[in-house]
């Protein structure tokens, strides 16, 4: 029973180990029956270590000093993202049934890719993460690089080399901090960070380590590998590294805020400002785009940006307003990837101009579209709403923070009438696949915005404990609000983006080389160090 | 320019707070990790080389996914050089009437002199210096001499892969029969009080699988990059 967390994480890396060796025919079966024992094993330790997280630490090869061998640890956050991640893998696992049949190779990366990411949630040593880290990295690089055509070599290897400098930063602060303290056991150091607060090394390992989440998170200046991984890589990748993969480092994000939380670094605003300056920054670019799947890619630069900001608050239900968001963000940004795919490969294009009829070709998947579409813009009974309103009530005494969250959120309405406008127009005269499948997994994540929508008061308070009866599913105010917004979002669209004047379009042209982007890493780097160690 | 001048100041802030830090380490290192390998090290892993005992026992969970890390590499390098895996038979871009035959004939009485090394290094992981990882570098190192002394080889890669692929599962059931003998995954299956010669004998056995998995590895990432050279 203790055990369960290594069998989670071996599991699927052994299904992987075996349809590589045996290419059978029906392998893909295997890896939904791993996916089935998988959960079952998940949900049984979750209901049986509910009320007592601290009786998760495995010390693996039982060394009786902790502070020696690798440890691996659960709380309520990583049960939650073990639940997302299993979730995510049914999703892309059906959505790419019919797939997976021929694509073994495909296969084995995608479950590699799960037992390693398992391990990245529970682990409990800073060496193990890193080693977690850089895995995740190659295998997205390998599933980014999988159509093996110049656009996603060039995206893959962008992606490799800026992850991996963020990666060594992190190997670097875990060197000083071993130095420092004589382990790297995380429950250990938490408790004993605080004796060596004022110094510099450690707040300059703080530093580092923020720089290295930052680039895996994709928060600004070092977002710009995420819009060409995500849009040229497949749809259903794209479904995973945004709904999921980013979330790996937004989850380093605040376990690393935690261990260092009683060495009192004054993190709050200066990770709010570059929430903000990501959220804003990524709806820009997704405004001025005119590829749908570019459109989505930046759109997730900006909701990282808004998880942020609510991740960086120091009030505790805030934060967790944060973390809801980050599943929301999940299941919505998974259901717009995966029907954006199947329309995609309808329509034979990624152009937002030439796609158009999408209502009357393919009814139900346009439905779950719209579900998706009013999740993300925070609809009332849907899931965005709830967590955006979570975030808003938190930043009630501060004006600047609740103008910041409107305007975020202004530019998400904006983004999504201006997609909206697929739906419209005559049917598609032939209609060449069917996807019944697909429609399967879209209902599935559409029903789970629902559900995450009206259920949220249970789901929270069985995981983390925080009550959220004050959040109510639907009040006037939140109605008036989002009628506002949209208000104001057609008025930006009809103005602005139609006419396409020439801002928008330069925005649109706006590149930034690898040259920059590694300068801009290195600046932000400064800057942290400026901010924390140096001031 | 400016651009220039400004990475120039930004690393030299860099540099400095590095330098501080490191100078502030002088008083404030920690020993503790340190002292704990030197004196319980030998007793509880029966490896007098402590880098083999932190990274085969100690930190086994890490070296998996380092040899993870190698097996995840390979496939990608494989999927991406080649168009079919099942091709055999490759003629590789080394042009025999191009190398000298002074370097063949060097080559030939120095090849089984490295693989006779690279076997050492990997069997005595656990006294001396070195271990699978660095056996296994050096055995491939001697395979691809191979391809000097007879440019007409013929490699199955796919072989190859199937293989590295059985022995990272026989390592990965190698390190977690300890949860049936003492109850905790990923450690030595005897005893830690058990006889140094005896723990030796899991040391040996998991070096070797490690040792091979690694030549077998690197093997096969050279002979895809000839290959793509071609």
């Amino acid at each position: 029973m203790s055990q369960i967390p290594v069998i989670l994480i071996f599991l699927p890396v052994l299904t992987a180990l075996f349809i590589y060796l045996f290419k059978w025919r029906h392998m893909h079966l295997l890896a939904l029956l791993t996916q089935t024992g998988m959960t079952i094993l998940a949900i049984v330790y979750f209901l049986h270590f509910k009320d007592q997280f601290e009786a998760t630490h495995i010390i693996l090869g039982g060394w009786s000093d902790v502070r020696i061998g690798i440890s691996l640890a659960n709380d309520g956050l990583s049960m939650a993202f073990i639940f997302l991640t299993l979730f995510m893998w049914w999703s892309v696992l059906t959505y790419l049934y019919r797939f997976g049949k021929t694509e073994h190779t495909f296969l084995f990366f995608l479950m590699f890719l799960q037992g390693v990411f398992l391990g990245l949630l529970q682990s409990n040593d800073l060496f193990n993460l890193f080693v977690f880290f850089e895995l995740t990295t190659i295998i997205v690089t390998i599933l980014i690089a999988y159509k093996k055509t110049g656009e996603s070599f060039r995206a893959a290897i962008y992606y490799l080399l800026l992850n991996t400098s963020g990666v060594l930063l992190f190997l670097i602060a875990i060197v000083m901090l071993y130095n420092l303290y004589g382990t790297i056991n995380i429950r250990v150091l938490s408790e004993v960070i605080h004796t060596h607060a004022d110094t510099t090394i450690l707040k300059f390992a703080y530093v580092l380590m923020m720089t290295g989440i930052s680039v895996k998170a994709a928060l600004f200046p070092v977002f710009t590998w995420l819009p060409k991984a995500h849009g040229v890589a497949q749809s259903a990748i794209s479904a995973l590294l945004s709904g999921l993969i980013v979330k790996g480092g937004i989850y380093l994000f605040f376990r690393i805020n935690f261990l260092f939380e009683s060495a009192g670094l004054p993190y709050h605003n200066i990770f709010f400002i570059l929430g903000l300056l990501t959220a804003l920054s990524g709806i820009i670019f997704a405004l001025a785009q005119k590829n749908i799947k570019l459109m989505l890619a930046y759109s997730t630069v900006s909701q990282i940006g808004l998880i942020i900001m609510g991740l960086s608050s120091p009030d505790i239900t805030t934060f967790y307003g944060g973390v809801l968001h980050t599943f929301n963000h999940a299941l919505f940004k998974a259901l717009l990837f995966l029907g954006a795919g199947v329309i995609i490969a309808v329509y034979r294009t990624k152009k937002l101009d030439e796609i158009r009829g999408v209502f009357r070709t393919m009814p139900i998947i346009s439905v779950m579209m719209i579900i998706g579409m009013l999740a993300i813009t925070g609809m009332p009974f849907f899931n965005g709403y709830i967590s955006k309103s979570i975030i808003k009530y938190g930043f009630e005494d501060s004006v600047f923070r609740t103008l910041a969250l409107y305007l975020v959120n202004i530019g998400t309405t904006t983004l999504f009438i201006k997609m909206s406008h697929i739906f419209f127009g005559p049917k598609m005269l032939s209609y060449p696949m069917k996807h019944r499948q697909q429609n399967i997994t879209l209902l599935l994540l559409a029903l789970a915005c629902l559900v995450f929508g009206n259920f949220y008061v249970e789901i929270m308070d069985a995981f983390f404990g925080i009550d959220y009866a004050h959040i109510t599913r639907i009040s006037l105010g939140g109605l008036l609000d989002y009628g506002i917004t949209v208000i104001i979002g057609i008025l930006i669209y009809l103005y602005v983006l139609k006419k396409d004047v020439k801002l928008v379009k330069g925005i649109r042209e706006f590149k930034i080389s690898f040259e920059t982007a590694n300068i801009l890493f290195i600046a932000l780097l400064t800057v942290l160090t400026f901010y924390f160690v140096i001031l | 320019m400016s651009r220039k001048i400004l990475l120039v100041a930004m690393f030299a802030v860099l540099f400095g707070v590095f330098a501080t830090s490191m100078i502030e380490l002088e008083t404030l290192f920690n020993t503790y990790g340190k002292t704990y390998f030197l004196e319980h090290g030998y007793a509880e892993t029966g490896a007098s080389n402590l880098v083999t005992a932190i990274l085969l026992d100690y930190r086994l969970f890490d070296s998996l996914f380092e040899a993870g890390i190698l097996l995840i590499a390979v496939s990608g390098v494989i999927w991406i050089s080649k168009h079919d895996v099942e091709e055999k038979n490759a003629k590789f871009m080394i042009d025999k009437y191009k190398t000298p035959d002074l370097f063949i004939t060097f080559a030939r009485l120095v090849y089984p002199l490295m693989l006779a090394f690279g076997f050492y290094v990997i069997i005595n992981g656990h006294i001396s210096p070195g271990g699978g990882f660095q056996g296994g570098a050096i055995v491939a190192t001697a395979i691809l001499i191979l391809y000097y002394i007879d440019a007409n080889k013929e490699t199955n890669i796919g072989l190859i892969v199937t293989v590295e692929k059985i022995l990272y599962l026989l390592i990965v059931l190698m390190a977690s029969i300890s949860i049936i003998t003492q109850g905790a995954f990923f450690t030595n299956f005897f005893n830690p009080s058990a006889d140094a010669d005896l723990k030796a004998i899991y040391l040996v056995l998991l070096n070797v699988l490690i040792g091979f998995k690694v030549a077998l590895g690197l093997w096969t990432i050279f002979t895809a990059f000839l290959k793509e050279g071609r």
